[in-house]
C-alpha cells in the first residue's frame, strides 16, 4: 500500500513536468511577448518592462523556462499583471467563495442523482424509466447558460426569492443567502447527466449473476436494490465523483460570474478576457496537481469499497 | 414452519405439467425456448436435466424457482409446475420470495459472479440464514460457520470473513452450496455447477452434491449438457432438445437402454476413455435416416521411433512479469523447461488443468507470445530466434485453431474474403480466380456449401465457425496445425464432428497435431501421445494408451480418476 | 454497403451458386437504424439543420439577416406591437454602436449593463437593500442610462421606422433584425464549429488511440504521457487557456481549440479497445497467417472498432456546439460581426430584462431541438451498431 502510493507520487513527476511544459508552451510561446498581449490593456510602459524583465523574454526559451520551474517549485507565481495582487493571496481569497457553492452542490447532486438512478433502473424499460431518460436528455439540450439566464431572472428578478447576486462575508450568509440560487441552478444542470451516468452504472449492476444469487435466496427487491446492488454501483460512482472534484472547481464558472461570486471560476474568466497570464499559469498548475492527487484519492477509495482491487 | 407444508411420501416433490416459456425478441417476433414439457421431481432423489446449448433446460430451472427475466419472458399462464398442492406459476412475489432460498434453493454455473463480490461471504450466508429463519446476528453466525464446515471449506471459523475472490473456484462453489442448504430446502437446483471447474474439482463438488442430497434427505434437480457427469449420482433422467423432452426415465433405463435416437447418439457422440472407434458417430448416424454408426472399429495409435520428428521442442520456457513494490518487478513463470518432440502425422495431446500453462506453450509456439528461454527445431533450424522475415515461410507451415469460435472470425469479413486473405499475403495461387477455386474446394472438403463465400461469420453456428477457421489454416497447406481447446466450446453432438474432420484431414494431408484441452476423454481419443502438464511444467509424457492405462505420476493418476465415468452400471458391462 | 477492403475476388465465380452477399454488420445495423422510429426522427431534425446550414453558408437562405427589417426589438406578430410604446425607440446610431463596441472589448464584463440595470431596478424598488459586493466596476451604466433615456424619449430616432413593420414573425432583435433570420445564421456557426471541431478531435483521438493500444510498450507510455498531461488539466481551463494565448479571434482558432482539447475521451475509448481487440482470437488468426502491423491495425481491428469512432464522434458534435455557445457567449469564440447562438444569448440575456423575451427563445429552441434530436440519434446509432447493448438503454 505504501509502495503503491509512493510509486503513484513518483509516477505523478513526469506527468506534472508536462503540465508545465504545456503551459510554458502555450503561455511563452504562443502567448507571446508581453508587451504585445498587454498593448491596450495595460498602458503603463514602465510596468510592462517590469514584467518582461521578469519573464526573461529577451533571454533564450530554456532560461524563460527555468524561470517559470523555479516559479512553481517556490511557489511564488509573482502578481497578477492588471491589479498587482499576489497570485497566492489571489488563489487563497478565491478558493473559500468557490468551496461553499461547490461542497453542498456536489453533495446534494450526488445525493439526489443515486436516489433517482436506483429509483429509476428499478423500473428500467417502463414507460416512466423511457419518459425520465428523454427528459434528461432534452434537459441536457439546453445550454446552461439559458438555465442561468432564466433562473436568475425569474426567481432572483421577478420573483425576488433570492438576491440577484453578490457575495457577503459570513460563511452562512454566504451559505444560505448567496449560494443557494446557485447551488439550485448547478443541480438543475447536473443531475440530468449525473442521472444518466449513475443509471447506466446500476443496470449494469442489476443484470449481474450475483444479484439473480440474491434473488433465489428469496430476498426482497428492495434490499436488493438497496443493499447489494448499491454497495456495488457506489464503487464506479465514487471513482467518478472523486476524480470529478477538481474539474468542478472550473466547471462553475460561469454560476460564479452571473453571481458576482469571487471564485476561482470567475477569476479565470477575469484572467482571460485582461490577458492576465500569471494567474491562468498559476491556477492550471496548481489544478493539474490538484487532479493527480485526487486521482490518486480516488483509486485508493476504490481499493476501500472494492475488496477485489489489490493495488500493486 | 414451511416444512409442515411440504408434501408427503408417496407423491412427488414437484411436477411439472405443459411448461411452455416463451421469449420476445424485440418487434413481436418470440422465440418458444420451452414448448410442453412434463416431468416429476419425487422426494428424496436426484433428477439430471440433460441436453446441449439451446435445449431449454436452464429456463426449465429457472421457471420453477420464478427467476426469468420478467422484461423478456412470457410463461404461459396454462403451464402448472406444482409443489405442495400449489401452483408455482403465477404466484404472488410475496409468496414466491418466502419458498425461494427456504423451500427451493439454486447454486449456478460461475461460482465467482454468482457471489456478491463486495461481501465477505459470512454476511451472504447469514442474510439468508436472518430472512428465513428468523436468527439474530449471533447465532446466524455460529450456523454459518457450522454450514461452512460441513461443504467442507477449511477453517470456517477464519474463512468466514473472507471476500468471494479471496477463495477459490471449488470453495466459492462451496459456499454457494453452503448458502442453498442453510434453510434445510426440500429442493436444490443445481445448474450446470461443474462446467466452470477444473475436472478433479468438478468430482469434488459432485461428491459433495451427492452426499448432501442422502444426508438431508432432499430432491436435487441437476441440470448440465454432459451426461457423463450425472451417470453417477443421478436417480432419474430427463434428456431435452430445442424445448421438448425427448426422453425420460429411471437412470438405468435411459443410459442402458435408451429407446430415443437423440439421447443415443448423445450417449455415444461423446468420446470414451476405453474405446477409440475409426470414426466418432455423430448425431446424424442416429437421426434422420438413421443408419447407425460406421467405421467403429478399433483404430491404433502411439508412435514408433521411426517416426520423423518434425518440431523438436527443448527447455521451452516463458515468464511474465509482474510489478510488485516501488520499483520491484516479479517474474511469474507461465512456462518453465517444457521439452517435447512432435512427429509427422502424428498427435500430440497437451492436458492440464487452467493455469497449467498449456495454452501459454502454444501461443509461445506460434511466436504469438515471446518465447523467454528455450529452443523450437523446426526442420532443425530453431523458429524462435528467427527475425520476423525469416520466420515468415515458416509461419506459413505451423498454424493454429483457437478455442471460442466466435471470436476467431473477423466479423467484418465475409467468408470469402478469410479464407482469400492467408493466400493473397503469402502469394499462394496464381491470381483471383485460382485462389477462389481453391476456396471452394476447402469449403467442400471441411464440409461447408459454397454458398458460404459470400456470408458473414455471425450466420454460422459454432461448429460452422470453428470448420472455417479451420479451413482457414487449410490455405496454408501448413505442416502442424495447434488446436488450442478448439472442441471445448462447441455442444457434445458437434464436437464429435468436428473432432472427426480434424482426423480425415490428418489422414489426408499428414498434418501434426499439437492438441491442447483440458478433456481428458478427448485428448484420449485423438492423440497418439500424451503430455500432462501442471503449472507450468511437463509432469509426465507418454504413448496415449500407456498413460491412461498405467498412469506414472500421482498427479496424472488423481486427474484420471476424477474424469466422470458415465453411468455406474455401464463400466461393469463394458 | 461497406466492403472492407481486403480485395474480394468477385470477378470469379467459377460455380452455380447464389450469388447475392450477405448483409454486413453495417447493412444491418443501418436496418436496426431504420426500424428506430425515434431514430429516424432524430435523424431527419438532424439531416434538416445541417441542410439549412449548407444554404446558409452558401448564401441561399439568411442573406439579408443583419437587414434591419423591423423596429428595433420588434416583437412576434403574434404576441402584437409593442402596446406600451407602439413601436419602441431605436437606439441611437452612436448608442448603439457603443453598446456593440462595449462588449467587444474584452476587459468589460459583458454582464455590466445587465448588472446596471439591476441595480438601478433594485436602487429604485428597495434603496435600503445591501449593495451587491463584488461586482466590478460599472463602465456600461452611462451607456444604459443613455439607453433609458433615448427610450424614455422616444420619438428621438426617426430613422426609418416608415420602411420597418411594427412586428415581425417571430420577433427582432435591439436593432430589428428579425431573429429567424439571424437564428439561421447563428446555427451556421455553431454546427460548423461543432461538426468541424469533432472531427479534429476524432481523428487526432483515433489515430493516438490506435497507434498506442496496438503497439503497447513504449509507444503506449509515451501517448499515455501525453494523455495525462492533458486529462490532469480540467477541459474548461484548458480551452480557457488556450482562448487565452490565441488572440486571433475566428471560426478556425474556436475550431482548433476544441479539437486540439478534446481528443482525449476519444483516446481513452479507442485505446481501450485496440487493446481488447488486439488480443482478441481473429486478430491473433491474422497474426498466425501473416498479416503485417498495418494490416491488422486498420484492415482487421479498425472496421471493428469504427462504431466506437462513429458514436464519439456524434458525442463530440454535441458536447462541442455547446462549448461554442459559451465561448462565443462569454465574448472568447466567434468575432463579434460573426452571429452564433451564443452571441445571441448574450444579447438575450440583456433584453430579457427589458421583457424581450424572444431571441432567448429562439436560440434556446433552435439548439435545444438540434441538441436533443443529434442525443436521441447517438442513442439510437449506439443500439443500432452494438445491439448487445439493447435492453440497458432506455430505448
Amino acid at each position: 500500500m505504501t509502495a503503491y502510493i509512493i510509486r503513484r507520487l513518483w509516477q505523478m513527476v513526469p506527468t506534472l513536468a508536462g503540465v508545465v511544459l504545456l503551459v510554458f508552451f502555450l503561455f511563452n510561446w504562443i502567448g507571446g511577448d508581453p508587451a504585445y498581449v498587454l498593448a491596450g490593456k495595460i498602458s503603463n510602459q514602465e510596468q510592462i518592462d517590469n514584467i518582461r524583465r521578469q519573464l526573461g523574454v529577451d533571454q533564450p526559451y530554456w532560461v524563460q523556462l527555468w524561470i517559470f520551474v523555479k516559479q512553481i517549485l517556490s511557489g511564488d507565481f509573482g502578481a497578477s499583471w492588471s491589479t498587482n495582487e499576489r497570485i497566492s493571496s489571489i488563489i487563497l481569497t478565491r478558493l473559500p467563495p468557490s468551496l461553499t457553492v461547490l461542497v453542498p452542490l456536489l453533495i446534494l447532486e450526488t445525493l439526489i442523482a443515486i436516489g433517482l438512478a436506483l429509483a429509476v433502473a428499478y423500473v428500467r424499460g417502463s414507460l416512466t424509466d423511457r419518459m425520465v431518460m428523454i427528459l434528461c436528455t432534452i434537459g441536457l439540450s439546453i445550454s446552461i447558460l439559458v438555465y442561468i439566464i432564466v433562473f436568475q431572472y425569474v426567481f432572483a428578478y421577478k420573483l425576488g426569492w433570492f438576491p440577484v447576486q453578490g457575495w457577503g462575508d459570513s460563511f452562512a450568509e454566504n451559505l444560505f443567502r448567496y449560494a443557494s440560487l446557485p447551488i439550485l441552478i448547478g443541480l438543475a444542470v447536473s443531475i440530468a447527466p449525473n442521472l444518466r451516468l449513475f443509471r447506466t452504472f446500476v443496470l449494469d449492476e442489476i443484470n449481474q449473476d450475483y444479484v439473480r444469487t440474491a434473488r433465489a435466496k428469496g430476498l426482497s427487491e428492495n434490499r436488493i436494490m438497496w443493499v447489494h446492488v448499491l454497495r456495488n454501483a457506489s464503487i464506479p460512482i465514487i471513482t467518478y465523483v472523486m476524480a470529478a472534484l477538481p474539474a468542478l472547481l472550473i466547471g462553475a464558472f460561469l454560476i460564479e460570474r452571473f453571481f458576482s461570486i469571487p471564485g476561482i471560476g470567475r477569476e479565470v474568466i477575469l484572467a482571460v478576457e485582461r490577458s492576465d497570464f500569471p494567474v491562468i499559469k498559476a491556477i492550471t498548475v496548481y489544478v493539474a496537481v490538484a487532479t493527480m492527487v485526487f486521482n490518486l484519492l480516488a483509486d485508493l477509495m476504490y481499493k476501500a469499497v472494492d475488496p477485489r482491487v489489490q493495488l500493486r | 414452519m414451511q416444512r409442515d407444508s411440504a408434501p408427503a411420501g408417496g407423491e412427488p416433490l414437484i411436477q411439472v405439467r405443459d411448461l411452455r416459456i416463451s421469449f420476445r425478441l424485440g418487434g413481436d417476433a418470440t422465440f418458444d425456448a420451452v414448448k410442453g414439457v412434463s416431468f416429476d421431481i419425487p422426494n428424496d432423489s436426484t433428477v439430471a436435466l440433460v441436453g446441449e446449448s439451446g435445449s431449454g433446460k436452464s429456463v426449465t430451472a429457472l421457471a420453477i424457482l420464478g427467476l426469468l427475466p420478467p422484461e423478456n419472458s412470457i410463461v404461459d399462464p396454462r403451464s402448472r409446475i406444482l409443489y405442495g398442492g400449489r401452483n408455482l406459476v403465477g404466484l404472488s412475489g410475496r409468496a414466491m420470495r418466502d419458498l425461494r432460498g427456504a423451500d427451493i434453493s439454486m447454486i449456478f454455473q460461475e461460482p465467482m459472479t454468482s457471489l456478491n463480490p463486495v461481501f465477505p461471504v459470512g454476511y451472504q450466508l447469514c442474510e439468508v440464514l436472518k430472512l428465513h429463519r428468523g436468527l439474530g446476528q449471533r447465532a446466524a453466525r455460529k450456523r454459518a460457520v457450522e454450514l461452512l464446515d460441513e461443504v467442507g471449506i477449511p477453517e470456517p471459523q477464519r474463512r468466514i470473513d473472507a471476500y468471494p475472490s479471496q477463495l477459490s473456484g471449488g470453495q466459492q462453489q462451496r459456499v454457494m452450496i453452503a448458502m442453498a442448504i442453510a434453510c434445510e430446502p426440500k429442493l436444490l437446483i443445481a445448474d450446470e455447477p461443474t462446467t466452470a471447474l477444473d475436472v478433479t474439482i468438478q468430482k469434488q463438488i459432485l461428491d459433495l452434491v451427492a452426499e448432501l442430497q442422502k444426508r438431508h434427505r432432499m430432491s436435487v434437480l441437476f441440470i448440465t449438457h454432459d451426461l457423463a457427469v450425472v451417470g453417477e449420482i443421478a436417480d432419474r433422467v430427463v434428456v431435452m432438445r430445442e424445448g421438448e423432452i425427448r426422453e425420460q426415465g429411471s437412470a438405468k433405463e435411459v443410459f442402458e437402454s435408451p429407446r430415443d435416437s437423440y439421447t443415443k447418439a448423445l450417449l455415444q457422440c461423446r468420446p470414451a476413455l476405453d474405446r477409440r472407434p475409426m470414426r466418432l458417430p455423430v448425431i446424424d448416424d442416429y437421426m434422420g435416416d438413421g443408419r447407425g454408426p460406421r467405421h467403429l472399429d478399433e483404430r491404433p495409435r502411439g508412435i514408433s521411433p521411426s517416426d520423423p520428428v518434425i518440431l523438436d521442442v527443448r527447455k521451452l520456457g516463458k515468464s511474465f512479469h509482474v510489478r510488485e513494490g516501488i520499483i520491484g518487478r516479479r517474474e511469474f513463470k507461465a512456462v518453465s523447461d517444457v521439452s517435447f518432440a512432435l512427429r509427422r502425422g502424428k498427435t500430440l495431446g497437451l492436458v492440464g488443468e487452467s493455469g497449467s500453462g498449456k495454452t501459454t506453450v502454444g501461443l509461445t509456439l506460434m511466436r504469438l507470445h515471446e518465447a523467454t528461454t528455450g529452443e523450437a527445431l523446426f526442420d532443425g533450424r530453431d523458429i524462435l530466434s528467427m527475425s520476423e522475415r525469416e520466420f515468415m515461410p515458416y509461419k506459413r507451415r505451423i498454424q493454429i485453431i483457437f478455442q471460442n469460435p466466435y471470436a476467431s472470425l473477423n466479423p467484418r469479413f465475409t467468408v470469402g474474403q478469410i479464407l482469400t486473405e492467408p493466400m493473397l499475403i503469402h502469394g499462394i495461387g496464381d491470381g483471383a480466380r485460382q485462389r477462389t477455386d481453391m476456396v471452394f474446394e476447402l469449403l467442400g472438403k471441411v464440409g461447408l456449401p459454397d454458398a458460404s463465400f459470400y456470408k458473414y461469420p455471425h450466420e454460422f453456428s459454432g461448429g460452422q465457425r470453428q470448420r472455417i477457421a479451420i479451413a482457414r489454416c487449410l490455405t496454408l497447406r501448413p505442416d502442424i496445425l495447434i488446436c488450442d481447446e478448439s472442441v471445448s466450446a462447441l455442444d457434445v453432438s458437434v464436437q464429435a464432428q468436428v473432432l472427426n474432420l480434424l482426423q480425415d484431414l490428418q489422414d489426408e494431408f499428414r498434418l501434426s497435431y499439437l492438441f491442447i484441452s483440458h478433456d481428458l476423454a478427448v485428448v484420449k481419443y485423438i492423440s497418439d501421445e500424451v503430455m500432462v502438464m501442471n503449472e507450468g511444467k511437463v509432469v509426465e509424457i507418454a504413448d496415449a494408451d500407456t498413460i491412461y492405462r498405467h498412469p506414472r505420476e500421482p498427479y496424472t493418476q488423481r486427474l484420471l480418476s476424477a474424469i466422470p465415468k458415465g453411468w455406474r452400471g455401464a463400466r461393469a458391462g463394458a | 454497403m461497406a466492403t472492407p477492403s481486403a480485395t474480394l475476388p468477385r470477378a470469379a465465380a467459377p460455380r452455380e451458386i447464389p450469388h447475392d452477399v450477405s448483409p454486413g454488420l453495417w447493412t444491418l445495423a443501418w436496418r436496426r437504424l431504420s426500424a428506430d422510429r425515434v431514430g429516424m426522427v432524430s435523424l431527419a431534425i438532424v439531416v434538416a439543420f445541417v441542410v439549412l446550414m449548407i444554404l446558409s453558408g452558401t448564401g441561399l437562405v439568411a442573406k439579408d439577416w443583419a437587414r434591419e427589417v423591423g423596429v428595433n426589438y420588434a416583437p412576434p406578430s403574434f404576441v402584437g406591437a409593442d402596446v406600451e410604446a407602439g413601436a419602441p425607440a431605436a437606439p441611437a446610431a452612436p448608442a448603439a454602436s457603443v453598446s456593440a463596441g462595449d462588449w467587444q472589448s474584452s476587459i468589460v464584463d459583458p454582464l455590466a449593463d445587465v448588472i446596471a440595470e439591476l441595480k438601478g431596478t433594485k436602487r429604485a424598488a428597495a434603496p435600503g437593500a445591501a449593495p451587491a459586493e463584488g461586482g466590478s466596476v460599472d463602465p456600461l451604466a452611462d451607456v444604459m442610462a443613455d439607453i433609458r433615456a433615448g427610450k424614455a424619449a422616444e420619438t428621438a430616432a426617426p430613422a426609418t421606422a416608415d420602411v420597418r413593420s411594427a412586428t415581425l414573425p417571430f420577433g427582432g432583435d435591439k436593432w430589428g433584425r428579425d431573429v429567424v433570420a439571424k437564428t439561421i445564421k447563428g446555427s451556421e456557426t455553431s454546427i460548423f464549429v461543432g461538426i468541424a471541431a469533432a472531427l479534429v478531435a476524432t481523428a487526432l483521438g483515433t489515430l493516438f488511440g490506435a497507434v498506442a493500444g496496438y503497439y503497447g510498450r513504449w509507444v503506449d507510455d509515451a501517448f499515455n504521457w501525453f494523455y495525462s498531461v492533458f486529462n490532469s488539466i480540467p477541459y474548461l481551463l484548458l480551452i480557457l487557456a488556450f482562448a487565452a494565448v490565441l488572440q486571433q479571434k475566428g471560426m478556425l482558432t474556436i475550431i482548433l481549440i476544441l479539437g486540439l482539447t478534446g481528443w482525449t475521451g476519444v483516446f481513452r475509448l479507442i485505446r481501450a479497445e485496440y487493446l481488447k481487440h488486439k488480443s482478441r482470437e481473429y486478430v491473433q488468426a491474422a497474426d498466425a497467417i501473416g498479416a503485417s502491423n498495418a494490416r491488422r491495425m486498420f484492415v482487421h481491428i479498425f472496421p471493428n472498432v469504427s462504431h466506437v469512432v462513429l458514436v464519439q464522434l456524434s458525442i463530440l458534435v454535441v458536447g462541442f456546439i455547446k462549448a461554442e455557445v459559451i465561448l462565443s457567449f462569454l465574448g472568447f469564440g466567434v468575432p463579434v460581426d460573426v452571429v452564433s447562438w451564443g452571441s445571441m444569448l448574450n444579447e438575450a440575456q440583456n433584453e430579457l430584462i427589458l421583457g424581450k423575451w424572444w431571441q432567448l427563445v429562439a436560440a434556446t429552441v433552435a439548439m435545444a431541438t438540434l441538441v436533443t434530436a443529434f442525443s436521441l440519434f447517438t442513442d439510437a446509432l449506439r443500439d443500432a451498431l452494438d445491439p448487445k447493448l439493447k435492453g440497458l438503454k432506455g430505448h
